[in-house]
């Protein structure tokens, strides 16, 4: 009732109860993405922390003279990493970039390493919206696996490959290193994985900041 | 004869044992180490390290210091070291002390070898060589293209000559070859090396014995753990291992077929010097095997000097110079990196 009387003195112009519910839900949605948001970022610091850890270890490991910048490749070659950006439109003026990685997809094997990005990427659309709290690889890792059982792919033949892949991005470092460089190596996959996170939520916290920010403006005018 | 060095080995090599000893007395300790795992800074740790025999080493040095800076720097203070050692020995202990760079130079030709593959500049390789391996000829081996012409074009005027036999193919150059080459010379390295000291007899002999044995086992272990998971067949991986030590041959066999860490484990725990090693570490876990590898290695080098007239000291002194470089280096990554929680992983006392 005391909505109406307050809708009938502002000529009309009041957002209606669907309305409120809307706007509060996006300021919660907006709450919600920051809080991941800044988890991702803690995480993210962890992560690549750890990595150069792992990476002085394995040079402290194997010596410097096998673990050092001049032995990276110079040779071209294909990437083994990419990250795609695709828009969604979130209404009829605004679009939100969505970033997606594909891990592994070197020339001979495009087919697979897609379509393992393509889980991971699902599973981390699932979790942004339910869970904001931290993600640790190895229950990221299992439950993707739980996924991949599903399919109709052998998951020994993809993970052989995805073994394989790591294996020759590697094998600049030489045929036979150490399992402190394999480490490093898989603590910075994860930072990758976790920046791709952050662009994506991102991406959501400032397209729901917008939407937040014009329910504003309009009630204020 | 065994026991009579006392009456010959201070004519030729008296005093260099002398000077060894004295370097060997110049080594960081523990209290040392205690104040560089304190720093906040590299400078800090260069400030530490000018109440050290490293003072004039890195006085001139500007600031912001690198990690590879110290790394650098302490490196040449033992190359000086060993330069004057050499140029005042004397034969058996001139070929004994160029013996103790082999390993560097494998090291240094496996390095220009994949720096060329990898279409990198020879210069730059060349800076990052380790100077106790440099030899004339060192930058002509980006010109070869197999092993064959490595061998025929280059080292068949080196030291690392006699070791290319099991190695020589005219298969091209890449990465698994290139990481069977370097196993395989630092092998025959290492077996030469071993029937030099056998030659030596006396004490020489029986230090250096269970040093190089140690050596070879260590190897034999890293070699295995290295290769789970890799394309190297068990063959190839059996034909890495030398033919001594206390693994050889019944052990070197059981590890060939090791597919994981404790599979590994079952097979050292069976040797006594290395259940201690193994008892350090929980299963499925091989962080800390190097660590564990490196502390052992430190016993026995601290203990040829407790025996005298013999060379194995001038083998010890520089190993335990080069396990201090690594400490230097390991605390100032963590330095560095702002983790110094995780200094005491690596960092092996000398005393």
């Amino acid at each position: 009732m005391e909505e109406e009387e307050v809708g009938s003195s502002e000529n009309g112009e009041v957002p209606t109860a669907k309305q409120e519910e809307e706007g509060e839900q996006n300021v919660v949605k907006f709450l919600d993405s920051m809080d991941s948001y800044l988890n991702l970022l803690d995480s993210l610091s962890s992560t690549l922390r750890q990595g150069w850890l792992e990476l002085a270890s394995a040079r402290h490991s194997m010596g410097a003279s096998r673990i050092n910048s001049t032995l990276f490749d110079l040779k071209h070659h294909a990437a083994s990493t990419s990250l795609q950006v695709t828009q969604h439109d979130v209404d009829s003026i605004m679009n939100q970039p969505h970033f997606t990685l594909c891990k592994w997809t070197s020339p001979d094997n495009k087919k697979v390493g897609s379509e393992e990005a393509k889980f991971d990427e699902d599973e981390l659309l699932q979790r942004k919206s339910t869970s904001p709290h931290l993600r640790h690889r190895g229950m990221q890792y299992s439950e993707i696996q739980e996924k991949r059982l599903e399919s109709n792919r052998s998951p020994r033949i993809v993970d052989d490959q995805v073994q394989k892949e790591r294996s020759k991005t590697l094998s600049m470092f030489g045929a036979l290193v150490s399992p402190k460089l394999r480490a490093a190596q898989l603590s910075f996959e994860t930072a990758l994985e976790t920046l791709v996170e952050i662009a994506n939520m991102r991406s959501s916290m400032l397209s729901t900041h917008d939407q937040v920010q014009k329910v504003l403006e309009s009630r204020m005018e | 004869m065994y026991g009579f060095e006392a009456l010959t080995f201070n004519v030729h090599a008296g005093y260099l044992e002398a000077i060894v000893r004295g370097h060997r007395s110049a080594l960081l300790t523990a209290a040392d180490y205690n104040n560089l795992c304190q720093c906040e800074t590299l400078d800090d740790i260069k400030m530490h390290l000018s109440a050290t025999e490293y003072a004039s080493y890195l006085q001139n040095e500007p600031s912001p210091l690198h990690t590879t800076t110290i790394v650098e720097k302490c490196t040449l203070k033992l190359v000086d070291e060993y330069k004057h050692m050499l140029c005042q020995a004397t034969e058996p202990l001139s070929t004994f002390l160029e013996y103790i760079t082999y390993g560097h130079m494998i090291d240094n030709v496996v390095l220009i070898v994949t720096g060329t593959l990898h279409e990198r500049d020879v210069q730059e390789l060349l800076e990052k060589c380790h100077p106790l391996g440099m030899f004339d000829s060192i930058a002509t081996l980006a010109v070869a293209q197999n092993m064959r012409e490595l061998y025929r074009l280059v080292l068949v005027d080196t030291p690392l000559a006699p070791y290319f036999s099991e190695c020589i193919t005219s298969e091209d150059l890449d990465d698994m070859n290139i990481e069977i080459m370097r196993n395989t010379l630092y092998k025959a390295y290492l077996e030469d090396f071993y029937r030099f000291c056998q030659k030596l007899g006396g004490a020489t002999a029986e230090i250096m014995s269970d040093l190089l044995a140690f050596e070879a086992d260590r190897r034999a272990v890293n070699i295995t753990i290295n290769s789970i998971g890799t394309e190297l067949t068990r063959d190839d991986r059996r034909k890495l291992y030398s033919s001594f030590g206390l693994l050889y041959p019944y052990g070197h066999e059981e590890l060939a077929v090791c597919e994981d860490i404790d599979q590994v484990r079952g097979v050292m725990e069976k040797y006594p010097p290395y259940q201690s090693i193994f008892a350090k570490l929980s299963y499925g876990e091989s962080q800390m095997l190097d660590k564990a590898f490196y502390e052992e290695e430190v016993k026995r080098l601290c203990l040829a000097f407790e025996q005298q007239f013999h060379y194995g000291v001038f083998f010890a002194y520089m190993r335990l110079r080069e396990q201090e470089i690594r400490n230097l280096m390991w605390i100032s990554e963590c330095v560095a990196q702002n983790q110094k929680s995780r200094v005491h992983d690596s960092v092996v006392f000398i005393f």
